[in-house]
């Protein structure tokens, strides 16, 4: 859990893009008002709850490891992820309630909530950090926003929606650059960058397929700027919204079983 | 000749002499105990600081220093290890690694030591810095010293269990179970709120270091020339970043030099202010003397010779008053050395720029800072009665004879 420093973020993407968040089912998007570009790409992964399977595989400068791991989330406040595989991480799962996390550790049988301090650290190693399961913000609540580009870019049908923080807003980026597909308004990427409106990472979503009755980007992969060869990318391999979950399953007792 | 006229002019008036001896004594024995005491404070820090953990010498993997990467370490520990165990100066390496720790409900983030606690123990003093509970032992056994403010946070004592996660070296994820052996006492801010030390073997099998050493701390409590110890652990480890605690703890280098400046100005006001006591005594001694003198220059003495009884009274007080003062000066000095002032009923813990000062305040003597003191003493004393002497012997003797 080394500290990844300049990577706090406000990050609604990654948050809703992992875990899934309440919201309307994706709409078909006939209106291209930046406001809808925005709420589509928030609402890609979500529903009033979600179960899924993805991998997450983590590239640093000296390791790389995947992760295998199942998700469940309920609304925007609850979220369980656990850990299948690798052998030595197993079973361990991280709870989110709200704006608390706590980690459970099957080796030694503990469950640890998370302090405040730790929450630029990173998550089991990858380059999303515990602020980023935690934070949850609309992009369109939180940024002023405008269409930048609309046309061809690489052969492709694309729209730029560029936003600004709202002065207000709790957010740390200084600038968020959305990128999606003028057909689908599917996100191809999404660029963040810092206060000193220098590039601090960028997010591109990848091989769009049939999930859970949607058609989502499977593959999205965050790359840090200050370290372009490092890389978290995660691919979603089953995900199922709307069902319905038992009452405990975003309760301590559960995190532990 | 001379002298032995004025050992015995000396006697005939013993109160007096007795006064000025005693003075010239009193005023060498305060300047020689003042100067140990104020070199004592400034040695005392030093050491508290080297001692405690930092060592006066340190080689770290280049580049280390600025961003504490776990994979920057010090490629050839053993080689740094040998070559300050040739110089008979103690060394220890250690390991550091991020890590949460948590005891029930409550979790703080901790930076983690893996250390060799037998090297610790001969190299350092940290080990005898523990509040409660012990220092590691050899062997690794699962137990983790906190540092006090950490401990707080967590609400652990000795024998709590701690909860460790920390990101390994392979990207994994360790986390183990410690107990807690021992809180160390306040020994500056950021080990009290961060540090967690733990045995090198238990730390390897938590961060999965691969034997990575960060960092190796040579202290040769002194013993060792500053240059020759950075120079022989440079050579020892070639690619590695040496520094000297000067550049280690930059904040103390400063503090130290204004200590000396201030010292050698408090030094020159404590001789001025006891030479002028010792010129005050000789002074009146003589003018006590003026009629007495009137008569020798009326009964034929030259001036020089009047001049010269006097000086030569005055350098036999000195030389016995300065012996006497230094005698007793050294011997409270070296008590002072031994047993120290203790200060902790003057105040909590006493701490300056991240540097924890022992309550006990122990004098320093340095031999040849003795010099100042006895020749201070011996140039006021004899200024102080031939200038009177100077006068009598160009007086008139029948006025000298007169006068009251």
């Amino acid at each position: 859990m080394s500290a990844r420093p300049g990577r706090a973020p406000s990050g609604a993407t990654v948050v809703l893009a992992l875990l899934g968040c309440l919201g309307a089912p994706a709409g078909a998007a006939a209106a291209r008002s930046a406001r809808d570009i925005l709420d589509h790409v928030d609402d890609l992964f979500r529903g009033r709850s979600s179960h899924g399977r993805a991998a997450m595989t983590v590239t640093t400068a000296h390791w790389t490891r995947t992760l295998a791991l199942e998700f469940w989330t309920e609304g925007k406040e609850k979220s369980l992820i656990r850990i299948l595989a690798p052998q030595k991480e197993k079973d361990t799962a991280t709870l989110k309630v709200g704006n608390d996390l706590w980690n459970f550790l099957p080796k030694v049988k503990r469950t640890i909530k998370l302090p405040s301090s730790m929450l630029s650290a990173s998550w089991m190693g990858s380059h999303f950090t515990n602020d980023d399961l935690v934070k949850d913000s609309r992009m369109a609540e939180d940024y002023d926003f405008e269409i930048t580009f609309e046309g061809e870019r690489d052969g492709r049908g694309v729209i730029e929606v560029t936003c600004h923080p709202k002065p207000e807003a709790a957010v740390e980026w200084g600038k968020v650059v959305v990128l999606v597909r003028a057909a689908d308004l599917l996100p191809l990427a999404v660029t963040y960058h810092d206060e000193d409106m220098r590039l601090a990472r960028t997010m591109t979503y990848a091989d769009v397929r049939r999930l859970g009755g949607r058609d989502l980007p499977t593959v999205m992969t965050v790359v840090p700027a200050d370290a372009p060869a490092e890389s978290t990318r995660v691919v979603w391999e089953a995900i199922e919204f709307d069902l319905a979950l038992a009452g405990d399953t975003f309760s301590l007792r559960a995190l532990e079983r | 000749m001379l002298l032995r006229f004025a050992w015995r002019n000396l006697w005939r008036n013993g109160r007096r002499t007795a006064i000025t001896l005693g003075t010239v004594a009193l005023a060498t024995a305060v300047l020689i105990v003042a100067g140990a005491l104020m070199r004592g404070m400034m040695v005392g820090a030093l050491a508290n600081a080297t001692n405690l953990g930092v060592g006066e010498v340190q080689a770290h993997g280049a580049g280390y220093l600025v961003d504490r990467s776990f994979y920057t370490t010090v490629r050839a520990p053993e080689a740094a290890l040998a070559a300050a165990g040739a110089l008979g100066a103690g060394a220890a390496p250690r390991s550091y690694g991020f890590g949460l720790v948590a005891h029930e409900a409550r979790s703080a983030g901790a930076l983690f030591w893996g250390v060799d606690p037998a090297r610790e123990r001969t190299a350092f003093d940290l080990a005898r810095h523990v509040w409660h509970g012990t220092f590691l032992g050899d062997e690794p056994a699962g137990g983790v010293v906190l540092g006090k403010k950490l401990a707080h946070t967590l609400g652990v004592e000795v024998g709590s269990e701690l909860v460790v996660v920390v990101q390994a070296a392979d990207g994994s994820l360790g986390n183990e179970l410690f107990t807690v052996t021992g809180v160390l006492e306040a020994v500056g801010e950021t080990n009290d709120r961060s540090a967690a030390i733990v045995h090198r073997d238990d730390f390897e099998a938590l961060f999965v270091s691969g034997g990575r050493v960060h960092e190796i701390a040579v202290n040769g409590r002194g013993r060792v020339p500053l240059d020759v110890l950075e120079a022989r652990i440079a050579a020892a480890v070639p690619d590695a970043d040496v520094r000297t605690w000067r550049e280690l703890l930059p904040v103390l280098a400063d503090m130290l030099a204004l200590f000396d400046a201030a010292m050698w100005i408090f030094s020159g006001i404590f001789m001025v202010a006891a030479g002028l006591g010792v010129m005050n005594t000789m002074l009146m001694a003589t003018f006590e003397r003026i009629r007495e003198l009137g008569v020798q220059k009326a009964l034929g003495a030259t001036p020089l010779r009047v001049a010269g009884d006097v000086a030569a009274e005055s350098v036999l007080l000195a030389v016995v008053g300065s012996v006497v003062g230094t005698a007793v000066g050294v011997a409270l000095s070296v008590w002072l050395g031994r047993h120290g002032i203790d200060t902790s009923r003057l105040g909590g813990d006493l701490s300056f720029g991240g540097v924890a000062f022992d309550p006990v305040w122990r004098a320093v003597l340095v031999p040849r800072e003795l010099v100042g003191p006895i020749v201070g003493m011996w140039v006021a004393s004899v200024a102080a009665a031939l200038y009177p002497a100077a006068l009598v012997a160009r007086l008139d003797p029948v006025r000298a004879m007169q006068h009251v």
